[in-house]
């Protein structure tokens, strides 16, 4: 079994206050800590338990800066075996589909079974990476994966829908798999399993290293413009509708209308 | 430090034991979990049994209080014992996820609390505090702790203390934001490989400033320094220990009385494990109109709260009475309006015990330095 695992490195932005910084399109990230994105780290996980049970190979790859070199030294001292980072400041990074593009160029000509990615990033909530990768390797995938299990030639995967909906569906490999979260328990990788794991090869990359064209994932390429990051306001006026369910409907639709919406 | 070739009878001396039952005697949490350290100490000899030994839950539920090894006869630590197993589990990553978190924590931020390491200096705002600067030689450098750093409920304890040391006019300073986990429950449990580096990525830290000693607020990392950190050019003292000087040079005025009985805790990283039993009661006497009581179980003898040995992330399974519940149904008993303590882990746990068991309203559970942030001019 032959796996590729995605991985970001990503801010928590729990604890801290999140600021606006005055060039109105990034955030102040110097208060926040970093780390691997959650689902992330489940995927990383459930990358290692298929390599105890099947055996095979584990490629790490990741877009992202030196610092989170850490972060790719944990994954591999729980039991990835290597790790390639993408470091290119022309990628167009608030865009998934950019991004989509760059992890499949690293993955891209090579052999594997199973690509598995962390179903939403915490810093932007896209949920869209995972899937956009498929589509431009031009293979299957299921989404919010909480189960899987390997048969031949083919996964078997069970999705978490909406309303706790649990869909069960088979692909042919290689397929693409977002993880979603509490699908297994990420183990903690030990300081000293992190030592050994320096061993293991971390290629750091380029967009030409990876022979993608640079234009094809920058920002003239996106179709996502960045205006401007603000705060939500809290606001907490509501209007209740009354009426029958076509008054009520009539009444909705017009305020929408109104509203510039529709 | 041991070496990597050494086998675990070596290492923990395990052929010294007589088996003579001190440890598991004094042991406090046997009276409501199964742990019987004695019979880890015997069974630990046979290397091959290490790994099913280790995946008994038993071994998480030592609370580092240094009973045993306060006991032994022979000189026995037999609570690392208990450390060198659950460091078996670390290394195998599959730990409680909580642990995991804290570890993590302690490598990636400097603290096992999650919280970023920007954040180490939030609570000095609006404070006068002079930051420590290597090329300034200093007489006290304090040492915070990621507890009190972090957690509101505690950091009283580094506030109360900055507004005695400006109007006492010492000459002391704290570090900046680079200040890392000591590794106490690093130690306990069981991350030696992250240990290790604490204590030499500390060690070269805390050297670089030229202080003559170090003061450290919580006993915990006080007493990790002075047992785990041999290359520390400076002396490390505890707080009690440095405002009971001031005491004696008369540098500290009081302000209003307190007419309470106050019984204090002795916490087991203070007491026990570094002999410091005196000072935090001279300190509690000292403020007028206090009646200092006393526990039966006090000093070497003083009951376990169980906020050590990494039990801030591990549950005990054990539902009978906790070990704090028992300390404040005993204060109750004694007619004590405060349980005093000099310890934020014993501050938590208690005030939990306390709270659960409805005593709020006729009794409170308090640090020294609270007490003496009400009470000492500043
Ligand atoms: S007290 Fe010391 S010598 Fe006695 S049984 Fe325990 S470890 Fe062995
Ligand atoms: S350190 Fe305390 S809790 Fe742990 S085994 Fe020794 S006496 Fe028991």
């Amino acid at each position: 079994m032959k796996t590729f695992v995605c991985i970001k490195y990503v801010p928590d932005t729990s604890e801290a206050e999140v600021k606006v910084n005055p060039d109105g399109v990034s955030v102040d990230s110097s208060r926040f800590s970093f780390d691997i994105n959650e689902a992330d780290n489940y995927a990383v996980e459930e990358s290692v338990l298929i390599k105890e049970d099947k055996g095979g190979e584990i490629t790490v790859v990741s877009i992202g800066p030196k610092q989170s070199d850490v972060m790719i030294r944990m994954a591999l001292a729980k039991g990835c075996d290597q790790a390639v980072r993408v470091e290119d400041d022309r990628i167009a990074s608030h865009d998934p589909l950019m991004m989509a593009k760059v992890l499949s160029g690293a993955v891209k000509g090579q052999e594997f079974d199973l690509i598995l990615v962390g179903c939403m990033a915490s810093d932007d909530w896209h949920m869209s990476t995972g899937v956009a990768m498929a589509e431009e390797l031009g293979i299957n995938h299921a989404s919010m994966v909480k189960k899987v299990e390997l048969l031949d030639g083919k996964v078997r995967a069970h999705r978490e829908l909406e309303g706790g909906l649990m869909e069960v569906v088979e692909l042919e490999l290689p397929a693409v798999l977002t993880i979603q979260t509490g699908i297994n328990e990420p183990r903690y990788a030990p300081i000293r399993g992190i030592r050994q794991a320096q061993k293991k090869e971390l290629k750091v990359v380029s967009l030409d290293d990876i022979e993608v064209d640079a234009a094809s994932v920058g920002p003239d390429a996106s179709g996502v413009i960045l205006e401007q990051l603000y705060i939500p306001e809290v606001e907490s006026a509501a209007e209740f509708i009354e009426g029958e369910p076509d008054e009520k409907a009539e009444k909705l639709a017009s305020i929408l209308v109104k509203g510039g919406l529709v | 430090m041991s070496t990597e070739s050494q086998t675990f009878t070596e290492k923990y001396d395990l052929l010294g034991c007589i088996q003579c039952g001190r440890c598991t005697g004094g042991c406090p949490v046997t009276v409501r979990a199964d742990l019987n350290v004695r019979r880890f100490v015997n069974d630990a000899y046979d290397e091959e049994k290490l790994d099913e030994l280790a995946r008994l839950a038993d071994i998480w539920d030592c609370t580092a209080c240094h009973t045993c090894a306060v006991r032994c006869p022979k000189g026995l630590k037999p609570l690392e014992v208990l450390i060198g197993l659950r460091s078996l589990i670390v290394e195998s990553g599959k730990v409680e996820p909580t642990v995991r978190d804290a570890l993590q924590s302690v490598l990636l931020e400097g603290n096992p609390w999650e919280k970023s390491r920007a954040a180490r200096l939030d609570w000095m705002e609006g404070l006068d505090v002079p930051i420590a600067d290597p090329e300034v030689p200093v007489e006290n450098l304090f040492f915070v702790c990621c507890t009190i750093a972090y957690d509101p409920r505690v950091q009283s304890i580094a506030k109360n203390i900055i507004k005695i040391l400006n109007k006492a006019g010492v000459d002391y300073a704290f570090l900046d934001e680079s200040e890392s986990c000591c590794g106490s429950e690093v130690f306990t449990l069981g991350e030696e490989g992250l240990f290790e580096m604490l204590v030499e990525d500390n060690t070269e830290y805390l050297n670089e400033y030229q202080a003559k000693r170090i003061v450290a607020l919580s006993p915990h990392c006080f007493t990790t320094y002075k047992a785990h950190y041999p290359d520390l050019k400076s002396e490390v003292i505890h707080y009690t220990q440095f405002l009971d000087e001031l005491l004696a040079e008369g540098k500290v005025t009081w302000k209003g009385d307190l007419q309470k009985k106050i019984v204090f805790h002795d916490p087991c990283y203070l007491g026990k494990q570094s002999g410091v039993y005196d000072e935090p009661r001279r300190l509690l006497k000292g403020i007028p109109g206090v009646e200092l009581l006393e526990f039966e179980r006090r000093r070497e003898r003083s009951l376990c709260c169980e906020g050590g040995g990494g039990k801030m992330w591990v549950e005990s399974e054990s539902k009978k009475e906790r070990l704090a519940e028992t300390r404040i149904k005993d204060a109750k008993e004694l007619g004590a309006d405060i349980v005093a303590v000099a310890c934020p882990f014993c501050v938590l746990t208690l005030e939990d015990a306390m709270k659960g068991l409805g005593y709020e309203e006729e009794m409170r559970v308090a640090e020294i330095m609270e007490l003496l942030g009400e009470f000492v001019e500043a």
